[in-house]
């Protein structure tokens, strides 16, 4: 039991990488679009984050160092603060995208403005912050959003031809630009930066030390595993009852019906739940993200276990995150614009966000003997090539299908 | 940025068939998701708050289609199968505007049901004759 209570942080963090608003509707388009070809890319993400949030826990548990702190160390003043103003850019989107799901999913349950509950969602949001320790928030959200397991039911009970998922799971290489955008979509956003600042930074809250490093290795795969298989739950069941309809999946309330026509109400209220709850487990990831970067690399104090008193800048930088988030959500811009955009430019920090962490994960001098060992550096390495890639080509296919639209 | 990149790639001059095919393919799945989503009233199987939200944004997907296509000009040739489109777009913003009115009437729902799965037959057809006019 205990175990299963300390893979929180790696369930809610994977939350903001593989099930976040952008990332249920993408999945979904994903399986409505292209069947089954595409599962292929869910695990080449899983264990890139699985990877990368490994070293970064073990690093923050060796250290006392999370993700930023090792970035401004490592690639100096003006880099750090180029990773900085665009991560913190990335965040300010992925908080406004999420405040705006919360917003869509209450109007699911409760019929009224969209406006009046993407508010309410931030206040309740905010609000839950301020009151439940760390470890609570992580619990609550994390566990909550396993909800969406009914997505995994639904694919299963729906029956897929085995044969055809299986070949799903072999790499194709197509002439399509679609195609190739939501490749690398669906493993940008797996590897969505936000998530390893609150990955690490979590770590750091949780006062992890080198004891707990099988801790954060079974963070690391479970919780990261968890969010692939909700990602190919949706994606599979998806495949079965919208490629055939013809079911083009653009909003959040059409991914329901993949558990409501299997399952009835009950499907549907576990789908409108697990999707609220993860929503916000990721509108709490990326608030917390961004005001993690600046504050680790402003040198202010920080941490939630500090209370705002003890850590006041930090407190007012999520505070803020929410309240800019819904400044922009109020311009009108739809929230599935802002968190397709948010993932497509994230990718521009990926490989200065992992770059420092790989150096430092074999460094000796800070690592010990705790440094990457010669599967885990050679893994880091082929990762980091493919991050690369995926950086130079992300702008380039977004403006090609004019945003996955074709 | 990305906007300009979008308006260059999708190009000003008036809509092709090509494009009018994709309009009709979006109505397509506007009407193909209508239909699952009046069979869980039908059934008895959904919960009403969620259909009328839900039948809402569709509807309003629908009604903004048939705008875009109103509003279009159309290669030479290809006026006929555009007006159709608009036509079709409207019933389909009817049908899905009574379910949004009525998220709970089984009955109701049974009617739009029907009305979207015509319309859905309409639209296949339309698909056909665009795609052999070009």
């Amino acid at each position: 039991m205990k175990a299963v209570l300390q893979i929180a942080l790696g369930i809610i963090a994977a939350i903001g990488g593989f099930v976040d608003i952008g990332d249920l509707v993408f999945n979904s388009q994903a399986g409505a679009v292209f069947g089954y070809e595409l599962m292929w890319a869910v695990p080449i993400g899983v264990l890139g984050i699985g990877l990368y949030a490994e070293m970064c826990g073990r690093v923050a548990a060796v250290t006392k160092r999370p993700v930023f702190d090792v970035i401004r160390m490592r690639m100096g003043l003006t880099t750090g603060l180029i990773v900085l103003v665009a991560s913190l850019f990335v965040n300010l989107l992925t908080v406004a995208a999420e405040i705006g799901g919360v917003g869509l999913l209450l109007q699911l349950f409760f019929d009224a403005p969209f406006t009046l509950f993407a508010l309410l969602g931030a206040l309740a949001l905010a609000t839950i912050i301020w009151f439940v320790p760390f470890e609570g928030l992580e619990r609550l959200f994390g566990y909550a959003g396993l909800a969406l397991f009914v997505f995994v039911a639904a694919a299963l009970y729906l029956g897929p031809d085995w044969h055809s998922v299986a070949r799903g799971f072999v790499p194709e290489a197509k002439s399509s630009t679609l195609y190739w955008y939501f490749v690398v979509g669906l493993v940008a956003a797996a590897l969505m930066p936000y998530e390893v600042y609150f990955y690490s930074s979590g770590a750091v809250e949780e006062r992890w030390g080198p004891g707990d490093l099988r801790v954060n290795r079974l963070n690391a795969v479970i919780g990261y595993g968890i969010g692939g298989l909700l990602s190919l739950g949706i994606m599979v069941s998806a495949a079965q009852l919208f490629a055939p309809a013809g079911v083009s999946p653009d909003h959040l309330g059409t991914v329901p019906l993949l558990a409501q026509v299997p399952f009835g109400e009950t499907g549907l209220l576990l789908a409108l739940l697990g999707m609220l709850f993860a929503i916000g487990g990721a509108a709490v990831d990326a608030s917390f993200a961004g005001a993690y970067s600046i504050a680790q690399f402003a040198g202010w104090e920080w941490g939630k276990y500090r209370r705002a008193s003890g850590a006041p800048r930090f407190t007012l930088a999520w505070l803020l995150f929410f309240a800019l988030g819904l400044i922009v959500l109020m311009t009108g811009i739809d929230p599935l614009d802002l968190t397709e955009y948010s993932v497509v430019l994230s990718v521009v920090a990926l490989p200065l966000t992992y770059l420092p962490v790989l150096l430092i994960a074999r460094d000796r001098t800070f690592m010990g003997d705790h440094v990457n060992g010669a599967i885990a550096g050679s893994l880091g390495w082929v990762y980091f090539v493919v991050l690369v890639v995926v950086a130079v080509v992300a702008i380039p296919l977004l403006l090609a299908t004019n945003a996955g639209a074709g | 940025m990305v906007a300009c990149g979008c308006a260059l790639l999708a190009g000003c001059g008036p809509l092709d068939r090509a494009e009018l095919g994709r309009g009709v393919e979006s109505l397509s799945a506007l009407a193909a998701e209508g239909q699952l989503l009046a069979d869980g009233v039908v059934q008895d199987r959904t919960r009403s708050t969620y259909t009328r939200v839900h039948a809402g944004t569709l509807a309003g997907d629908a009604a903004h289609e048939a705008q875009k296509l109103a509003d279009a000009t159309v290669e030479v040739g290809a006026d006929r199968e555009r007006d159709e489109a608009v036509a079709v777009a409207q019933r389909l913003d009817d049908a899905l505007g009574e379910l949004e009115t009525f998220p709970s009437g089984e009955r109701t729902a049974a009617d739009v049901h029907r009305a979207l799965t015509k319309i859905a037959d309409d639209l296949e057809r339309l698909a056909g004759r665009i795609k052999d006019g070009s």
